[in-house]
């Protein structure tokens, strides 16, 4: 209803300017992703000391205990996703520019995937060894660690949208997304130990499933409580 | 209290056309109605100065022209590409000012040549600090750098400045000043809240939004 945007641009060109600022901003902002990836670690280290070093008791609990730590571990960045772009007033700048919110908080999704999930995904066949999980067991763990940790940033970026500008905006999301959580954790446990050995399980299909339809929605639902989000100090 | 929503729209035939049509529109902070009904219009090449006391209303109606906050009654009607510089900068304090200025003007499609972005930083003498990260620079640096971006606006364009010469120095006014000043000559609009006189010397109109008790 009130003015056009800059249209003299495309989407597509919109589209790669946000995500080179994102990348340049996710680089200079590293040791946040630093601490995430402590966090992990930490706490899949905590298992063995109090559970103690005996095999018998850790391998059973080894995957349970790398979906749950990834869970936590993502839930610390959640925060972040939009608080500084919201305060600074970059997305009134974006609500002004022919990129749709929607796209904007994908792109912001994707980098926050890719700077914090991927290196826990790195490490983690590392922990699994600690917990004596079998080689043979890491490609399925990976894989759906892979497409669990992207739902669980997606429900992250609704979470985020919606608390952004709340007070106790970080407890308040943990209460927000982790029983949304809920379906991504089950599917990704048994997925990622499949009983006769073959990678692509039902229990897979289903996350997978599940990850499409946050894809689809997660964003726009992300964009519409971003619509009227107020910068600090304006207004 | 309250102005009903206006449920005619302004005939095709009766407004600029690519102006700016505030129609009756209602604002609101928290549940508190700030303004019940504001009319006004700006034509191609115009200037509006927003004035009035804290709490009037100023960066709320402005915010509401850029769509960022929904009138509460009434319609405002733009086609002109708007370019909304508020209190908050928009700029990443971890990049530099150049950088900031790049990819604002990659998101909104403009160019991004290396003549074209100094040019810009050159009218509000933004250059020497260009290259330093945002955090190192001052409010008055940062408003400069956030003005850069009018250098790169279309022509047509609706500017919606929120106090745009607070914190500058002189010579960052003048070249404010020099900016609004052309715009205006190429047909482009400018609707200004400001408690001091802008680009003095130019025809322009006044908004003035009163205290509601």
């Amino acid at each position: 209803m009130t003015g056009r945007k800059m249209n003299t641009g495309n989407i597509k060109s919109s589209l790669g300017a946000q995500i080179r600022r994102d990348i340049a901003l996710g680089w200079r902002g590293r040791g946040q992703a630093l601490v995430m990836l402590g966090f992990f670690l930490i706490i899949i280290t905590l298992f063995p000391l109090a559970a103690g070093p005996d095999e018998a008791q850790l391998r059973p609990i080894a995957i349970p205990v790398i979906w749950i730590a990834a869970m936590l571990a993502s839930l610390a960045g959640f925060t972040r996703i939009f608080a500084d772009d919201v305060a600074c007033g970059w997305v009134d700048q974006v609500a002004l520019s022919p990129l749709p919110l929607a796209l904007y908080a994908l792109a912001r999704a994707a980098v926050h995937w890719a700077l914090t999930a991927l290196p826990m995904l790195v490490v983690t066949p590392l922990m699994g060894l600690m917990l004596y999980l079998e080689p043979v067991g890491m490609p399925p763990l990976l894989l759906a660690l892979a497409l669990g940790t992207m739902a669980m940033t997606l429900l992250g970026l609704i979470g985020a949208a919606l608390t952004e500008g709340a007070r106790g905006g970080t407890g308040l999301l943990a209460v927000l997304v982790l029983p949304l959580a809920v379906p991504v954790l089950i599917f990704g446990v048994l997925a990622s130990a499949p009983a006769d050995g073959g990678i692509v399980t039902p229990h897979l299909m289903l996350l997978g499933a599940v990850l499409l339809v946050l894809l689809a929605l997660a964003p726009l639902v992300a964009a519409m409580a971003l619509a009227e989000a107020e910068a600090e100090t304006g207004a | 209290m309250v102005a009903e929503p206006t449920q005619s729209r302004i005939g095709a035939s009766d407004r600029p056309a690519a102006g700016l049509v505030i129609d009756n529109v209602a604002l609101v902070r928290g549940m508190r109605v700030i303004q019940p009904a504001l009319s006004h219009v700006i034509a191609p090449g115009g200037m509006t100065l927003l004035t009035g006391p804290n709490g009037s209303g100023k960066s709320t109606l402005l915010r509401a022209i850029a769509g960022r906050l929904r009138p509460m009654a009434g319609t405002i009607t733009c086609a002109a590409p708007i370019l909304y510089i508020g209190h908050a900068d928009g700029l990443a304090t971890a990049l530099s000012g150049r950088r900031n200025l790049v990819d604002w003007a990659g998101l909104n499609g403009l160019p991004v040549d290396v003549d074209v972005i100094e040019a810009a930083l050159a009218a509000l003498a933004a250059g020497p600090f260009a290259d330093l990260p945002v955090r190192m620079l001052s409010r008055g640096q940062r408003r400069r750098l956030a003005l850069a971006r009018l250098a790169l606006s279309p022509a047509q364009a609706l500017w919606l400045l929120d106090e745009p010469a607070a914190g500058l120095d002189r010579a960052a006014e003048a070249g404010l000043d020099r900016l609004i000043a052309a715009h205006l000559d190429r047909g482009g609009m400018v609707m200004a809240a400001t408690h001091t006189p802008l680009a003095t010397g130019r025809t322009h109109a006044e908004l003035a939004l009163e205290a509601q008790p």
